[in-house]
């Protein structure tokens, strides 16, 4: 079974789509996920390794940083994976990671780029941790300033999925020209990443704090100001296809759960399913799912083929996933009934991962702002 | 369902559509009017919302189809047998490309159930002689068809009709009534859906019938529509005498040509169609809130923005909904239903968004048509697509059962007479057998 983001494929997605659900469901099952989600392990090395080998991790980058894509457009098929991962409820910050990425693969130095594919390579993670007036996160700020013959780093970011997973960090934050990313060792002195708890179990949530952390002036990405303002923005647009393809994908694999469950469960001498009031709900549901896709399908296609509109579709899958995922998976707990409260059973996971990913690359109400501003209504 | 030109052999000398389109455009050209630029009409579609008709009004529509077709341009894919042009959905295309700026004839919503419901459905089931007589009269704007479809007792459940013809001798006797038929007070016929058996289960009952709206014992009623309109009408049926020429389609096998009739209706399992909305904004509702002097409104413009990502996932559906149906040829019939749901869906939430953004200005005004009046006819409007041609529950049904592959809801009247099926329901105990 797959999400089916996209009604056809080519030959190409086709395989990558195939080789991705048997590794997938070969190196870190449903059953993995939730003995992480009661405190086991995470996938080791070797998972990101294969994963690069499947061709994960290069989509955004160009063919010249040993990127390259299945179908031409590589932030469409970068989507198709993060549908399946989300509905198997993958671990991992593969939008981060696909973001900076995306991010090195533009604005990179020589020596940042040896970093870029050591990342297409899959020898380690790395994520995207972002001052908060990049994400509509007021509070979360993180400041480079100048120290001696370098750069200081200050500030804490909360909320970064598998941070701590991560070999490298690339940082936005506010600095004397304005906008300034940086590319930061996680183990550079000064740099510490907290655990949090939190509602999603299914990743390991951490605060990302960055104390007097000194760099050299070769830590910055591109030119801060204008054009660093410019590649966060796209940044931000990628980060957001990405995770709403993973929202879509577990949407996907909490509806069938339900689906199976209204069909197979018998009360009142019939299936549940068979009641129009369950009926009902469930193709409404199944209605936003599908409308989910399309829009999250229009807007990877849009952007990763760089036409105009590309933007505000990102921005309104965002949204329109960010709300309709989470009344989905009320939906579905309520057809489940009791048995969706118990810890054994998946529903808590998704309803978990979903409201987690909403809140991901800023929240709705955020993002429809920021339509508004790329559309032209100001 | 390819039902126009089905069993018509391709016309030996059909011309390239390129040609064709430019022929076509050369003889709108010296022909036709040209439209007046209706670009920036991008406000969401509010069916109803139209003027009138009136039977003198479509006269001159009338005169303007005869013109089309005396050049060869009605029925462009209808067969050639009965006055059609025989040709393929390539040259339907190149034609409607070269007509994009050209006044064609507009006959309201009845020329939507003539040339794209009634004569389709007519063309798949009718017998020869029926279509022999009728079709080459629609395409020269001489017969227009409304539906008779729902009773006033029957409509989400259309197959329960009460309307009834009765045989006598070799005529058939029509005693009902239908309701809801679009146009029906400036149509010359309407296609009606009668009980024909009622000791049989209730689908192998029915029949199609040809009633014309100038028939002895048929009366006409305009209904009043809540926005002022008065385009939906009710039809009485007193002992109104057919004849087995009129007769659509089998006796008591009209249920098929149902089915038929609804997948035209639905637009050919093609969804329905959506004014793009993509690279402005709203415009309705952002010209409601500069009216209003309310653009600068955080909670306003969050509305805004509401309405405009709904509007771009509409249309990101409707290409995904393509894909499907083209992916799923068996299922696009049951897929067509998440169309219809989508609109009957979203269609209030935008025009309860609309009347948020105007607040005050959409509940009462110094003129009209003004933005805050729009909002409110959109308002009264916005609940036609969630009833009209198949209420969001029977889609809910559609998409639950054949899509979702959900258990069916027990039935109480598919098996017995019915007849029976009427008593029984009168007497309802909740227990089945």
């Amino acid at each position: 079974m797959t999400v089916g983001l996209l009604p056809a494929l080519t030959d190409e997605q086709a395989m990558l789509l195939d080789a991705t659900v048997r590794f997938i469901e070969a190196e870190f099952p449903m059953e993995a996920v939730r003995e992480r989600a009661d405190g086991g392990e995470g996938p080791d090395a070797g998972y990101l390794r294969a994963a690069a080998r499947l061709g994960w991790l290069g989509m955004l980058a160009d063919e010249a940083h040993g990127g390259g894509s299945a179908s031409g457009n590589g932030l469409l098929d970068a989507a198709v994976i993060a549908a399946e991962r989300g509905a198997r409820l993958q671990p991992g910050p593969f939008a981060g990671h696909s973001v900076v990425v995306h991010a090195l693969s533009r604005a990179g130095s020589p020596g940042q780029l040896e970093v870029l594919a050591g990342l297409v390579e899959g020898r380690c993670w790395a994520t995207w941790v972002a001052d908060g007036t990049c994400v509509g996160s007021a509070g979360q700020h993180v400041e480079l300033g100048d120290a001696g013959d370098g750069l200081m780093l200050n500030g804490t970011v909360d909320g970064v999925p598998d941070a701590a997973d991560c070999e490298w960090l690339l940082v936005a934050a506010s600095g004397r020209d304005g906008l300034v990313q940086v590319l930061v060792p996680a183990g550079a002195p000064g740099v510490s990443v907290r655990r949090l708890e939190g509602v999603d179990l299914t990743r390991r949530w951490c605060a990302v704090e960055l104390h007097g952390v000194r760099l050299p002036a070769e830590a910055v990405v591109g030119a801060p100001g204008l054009p660093t303002e410019q590649l966060v923005r796209c940044q931000v647009e990628i980060g957001c296809v990405l995770s709403a393809a993973e929202a879509v994908g577990a949407m996907d694999a909490n509806f069938r759960l339900a689906l199976d469950h209204a069909r197979s469960r018998i009360a009142f001498g019939r299936p549940i399913g068979s009641f129009q009031a369950v009926k009902h709900v469930l193709a409404d549901s199944s209605l936003f799912l599908e409308m989910s896709k399309g829009i999250v399908a229009a807007a990877a296609g849009a952007l990763g083929r760089g036409v105009p509109d590309g933007p505000a579709l990102a921005h309104a899958a965002k949204s329109f996933v960010g709300e309709r995922g989470i009344e989905l998976t009320h939906t579905c707990f309520q057809v489940f009934g009791g048995i969706g409260y118990t810890w054994e059973h998946d529903q808590h996971l998704f309803m978990r991962r979903l409201a987690a990913e909403a809140a991901a690359f800023g929240p709705p109400a955020w993002h429809r702002e920021r339509l508004l501003a790329v559309a032209g209504l100001s | 369902m390819s039902g126009c030109a089905a069993g018509e052999a391709p016309a030996v000398t059909a011309p390239d559509p390129e040609e064709y389109r430019e022929q076509a455009r050369a003889w709108m050209e010296a022909n036709l009017e040209r439209r007046a630029d209706t670009e920036g009409d991008a406000r969401s579609p509010t069916l109803g919302g139209s003027t009138d008709k009136t039977p003198e009004g479509i006269a001159p529509e009338r005169r303007l189809q005869r013109r089309l077709h005396d050049a060869g341009y009605a029925g462009i894919t209808w067969p050639a047998a009965y006055g059609g042009q025989g040709l393929g959905p390539e040259h339907q295309r190149a034609f409607d490309e070269a007509a994009r700026h050209f006044v064609l004839p507009d006959f309201g919503i009845v020329g939507g159930t003539t040339f794209g419901v009634c004569a389709p459905t007519m063309l798949a089931h009718a017998s020869p002689a029926f279509l022999e007589r009728h079709i080459p009269r629609i395409l020269a704007g001489e017969e227009l068809f409304a539906q008779f479809f729902s009773d006033p007792e029957a409509g989400s459940d259309l197959a329960g009709v009460r309307t009834q013809a009765v045989r006598d001798g070799d005529r058939w006797i029509l005693r009902g009534s239908k309701i809801w038929s679009s146009g029906a007070y400036y149509a010359d016929y309407g296609m009606c859906l009668a009980r024909t058996d009622w000791d049989v289960p209730k689908h192998r009952g029915l029949t199609w019938f040809a009633v014309p709206t100038t028939a002895k014992g048929v009366t006409v009623r305009r209904i009043r529509q809540i926005n002022g309109n008065a385009e939906f009408c009710q039809e009485f049926f007193d002992d109104v005498e057919l004849t087995d020429d009129d007769v659509i389609g089998p006796v008591n096998g009209g249920w098929t040509v149902t089915q038929t009739m609804l997948f035209f209706e639905r637009g050919g399992g093609g969804a329905a169609g959506r004014m793009t909305t993509r690279g402005s904004i709203a415009p309705d509702l952002t010209e409601l809130a500069a009216s209003a002097g309310r653009l600068d409104d955080p909670l306003v413009r969050d509305l805004i923005a509401r309405a405009h990502v709904d509007d771009l996932v509409r249309d990101a559906f409707q290409a995904r909904l393509g894909g499907l149906m083209a992916a799923n040829p068996a299922l696009a019939a049951s897929l067509a239903s998440y169309g219809k749901l989508a609109t009957g869906t979203f269609d209030p939430i935008r025009a309860n968004l609309a009347m948020q953004v105007g607040g005050p200005h959409a509940v009462v005004w110094d003129r009209s048509p003004s933005p805050g009046a729009d909002a409110a006819t959109g308002l009264l409007n916005s609940r036609i697509l969630s009833i009209a041609g198949g209420s969001n529950e029977m889609q809910r049904n559609t998409i639950g059962e054949r899509v979702l592959g959900l258990p069916r809801e027990p039935a109480f009247d598919t098996r017995k007479p019915f007849r029976d099926v009427l008593r029984d329901a009168q007497n309802w105990s909740g227990q089945v057998g």
